[in-house]
């Protein structure tokens, strides 16, 4: 319908990527105390109830990791995870203003939620170097190598499921509450506050078809076990990629309703 | 030289009414029906590089919805439309703007919305800022930035972009008249540099001064196209020739509820029209004129002494007159059952230019119930000569006077 300017757009929109993605971040910390604070307090808040609940009250067996440390290496991947798919569900609606006056790739609105967080991501992951030096668990350097393929797999799932329920949001308001429920939901039902080795071997098949287990172990397994992850994570990387895809074509196939529908 | 813009047969429909499904609707055997609306019907134009297009035309007749089929917001039902170059819309000032990053921060942000690279807009910053004239502040957050100041940094940002094309909706009314002035000589200075502009504006005199040609969209349709100023003349004369077409009364009609009846029906507000000194109806006067609105009432019952009222609003909903008899403490005689009369209130029109509503309503003299009430039987336009703006026009003059008496009048 348009002859575009296809080639140069990304690379002419990459700035705004970058513009975008700092806007969230200083918007978010605007006028807050504790600022960038924020990003460590929230795991740290988070692990220290689960490690009270099962530390003390239920004990769970962790191995001869401490269960702050064990549970800590999986919620902070787990957080980026969840608080960026959960803004990533409003991050076309909450800027319908500008969608339905100006044009820009809308993709940008989606992968900026996703890169704010990104930063909240890593600020926590220092503390989480700082848990590992602290409680001196054995670090093998080359097993994190695997770290940014991890970390990639993990982004491409939640920017897949992000492009997927931004786009539903716009046309349906009730997609926000459906993914609030699932990812509180998805939390239990992946090894982040549990080991694995307590899923009882019945409903493990069924347990290995959620794509986070691959990606949580494997983080575990590099961080704390000084291992490389297992096979279930190439099964992690492969659905992240389909994911990816088809959220991306979903998305691209109806943004050009964004405007019309609000 | 290659064409920058060509629109072929563009046509643009909107559903009207709720949108979507939601529960009641799903289980509703009946689905109410979808209605449509063509915001937009075979539009044809075509642009060179360096050629300038204003739109004009009265409110709700499809201006913005062509801009946002350019700016790629949103796309035709059908037809196609060809954009080569980069363009930039000024649809909304500031767009991305975030109250509280600083002016510097904003200009990257609204500059990359706008589809500039960073090193550009770091290479023409100090312009920017220097023509938006808001050097003391670029600092501060645009929270506390005065609207005009707000306005200013975003014309100035996207008069910068550098575009091929040029897109602009009637923003430019909220800066004072020296930035106006600017933003003009801007607009002049990019067509003479090759970009091609499309202006979308009320303000017939900036389009006539900014472009060669404009185009006057009615109802959703091109009815008139030509060099500006006949554009300027023709849509007067559309508007008067809408007058003329039987305008249609039924509520069904009337789009969102707007012109709802709440009333007994005892008596029945059967007609109204405006007619202008000459006694011809019509829907187009001159700011000020003398007219006469003339309301045709049947009544089914004796109604006694009614409060009759009248009231004309912007199209925004603002009340910009209102009468009443109650108020005026006029008291009104009874009507016989059964017979018709017809109302007619004399009116000056001491509006400035724009388009207006008309609403009559007959209530009970106790004000308990309405006979009948229609908030908008007509929308009438007033056509100002000496180009005031605002709502009413107070028919200012200027005298200027020295120790030795007036010098200017």
């Amino acid at each position: 319908m348009y002859s575009s300017l296809k080639k140069t757009e990304l690379i002419n929109y990459k700035d705004l990527l970058i513009a975008w993605t700092s806007r969230i971040i200083r918007a978010r910390y605007q006028q807050s105390i504790l600022g960038g604070l924020w990003a460590i307090l929230q795991p740290v808040a988070t692990v220290l109830i689960f490690t009270v609940v099962f530390s003390y009250f239920l004990k769970v067996d962790t191995g001869n990791i401490p269960y702050i440390v064990f549970s800590y290496t999986a919620m902070v991947p787990w957080l980026f995870f969840s608080t960026s798919i959960n803004e990533m569900v409003e991050s076309i609606v909450s800027n319908m203003n500008l969608v339905s006056k100006i044009y820009f790739p809308r993709e940008i609105l989606v992968m900026s939620t996703l890169f704010a967080r990104l930063v909240d991501f890593l600020i926590a992951f220092l503390l989480l170097i700082v848990l590992i030096i602290i409680y001196q668990i054995p670090v093998q350097l080359t097993s994190w190598l695997f770290l940014p393929i991890l970390l990639l797999c993990q982004a491409f799932l939640a920017l897949g499921i992000g492009f997927f329920v931004s786009a539903l949001n716009a046309f349906y308001r009730d997609v926000k509450h459906v993914i609030t429920l699932i990812m509180q939901l998805w939390l239990y039902a992946t090894p982040i506050i549990y080991p694995i080795s307590i899923v009882p071997e019945s409903i493990k098949k069924i347990y290995l078809f959620n794509p986070m287990v691959g990606i949580i172990e494997g983080y575990r397994s590099v961080l704390l076990y000084q291992k490389i992850p297992d096979s279930s994570f190439i099964y992690s990387i492969v659905i992240s990629v389909i994911i990816l895809l088809l959220g991306y074509l979903f998305f691209k196939k109806v943004e050009m309703h964004f405007a019309d529908i609000i | 030289m290659t064409e920058k813009i060509i629109l072929n047969n563009v046509s643009k429909k909107y559903r009207i009414g709720k949108s979507s499904l939601n529960i009641r609707t799903l289980f509703n055997p009946k689905r109410p029906e979808t209605k449509f609306h063509w915001a937009v019907k075979d539009i044809n134009f075509g642009l060179n590089s360096g050629e300038s297009l204003g739109i004009i035309g009265p409110n709700g007749a499809g201006k913005t919805t062509i801009l946002k089929l350019l700016s790629r917001v949103t796309f035709p039902t059908s037809g196609s439309i060809e954009m080569n170059g980069r363009f930039s819309a000024l649809i909304e000032l500031g767009a991305g703007f975030h109250p509280e990053l600083s002016g510097r921060e904003n200009v990257f942000l609204n500059g990359t919305i706008l589809g500039m690279r960073k090193i550009d807009i770091q290479r023409r910053f100090d312009q920017i800022v220097e023509f938006a004239g808001i050097e003391k502040f670029i600092d501060t957050p645009v929270k506390r930035y005065s609207s005009g100041m707000y306005a200013r940094l975003g014309f100035s940002v996207a008069a910068h972009v550098d575009p091929e094309i040029l897109l602009v909706d009637e923003v430019l009314a909220v800066g004072d008249m020296a930035f106006q002035k600017k933003c003009y000589e801007r607009m002049l200075d990019l067509i003479q540099n090759g970009t091609t502009l499309i202006f979308v504006s009320h303000n017939m005199r900036a389009v006539q001064k900014v472009c060669q040609r404009s185009i006057v969209m009615y109802r959703g349709q091109i009815a008139f196209h030509g060099s500006s100023s006949n554009a300027t003349a023709e849509y007067s004369n559309i508007l008067r020739k809408a007058a003329t077409e039987n305008l249609d009364l039924t509520p069904e009609n009337i789009v969102d509820g707007i012109g709802q009846r709440i009333m007994t029906h005892e008596a029945l507000i059967e007609h109204v029209e405006i007619r202008n000194i000459n006694g011809t109806p019509s829907l187009s006067f001159e700011s000020g004129e003398k007219v006469r609105v003339r309301a045709l009432v049947k009544t089914s019952a004796i109604v006694e002494s009614p409060v009759i009222a009248i009231t004309i609003r912007t199209p925004e909903g603002q009340v910009v007159y209102d009468f009443t008899t109650e108020w005026a403490e006029i008291e009104t005689p009874s009507f016989q059952a059964n017979k018709a009369f017809v109302l007619e209130f004399p009116l000056e029109l001491n509006l400035s230019s724009g388009t207006f509503q008309l609403g009559v309503n007959m209530a009970y003299k106790d004000l308990s119930r309405y006979y009948d009430r229609i908030d908008r039987a007509l929308d009438f336009v007033i056509v100002s000569a000496n180009g005031s703006r605002g709502i009413s026009d107070l028919k200012a003059g200027l005298e200027i006077s020295d120790d030795s008496g007036i010098i200017f009048q």
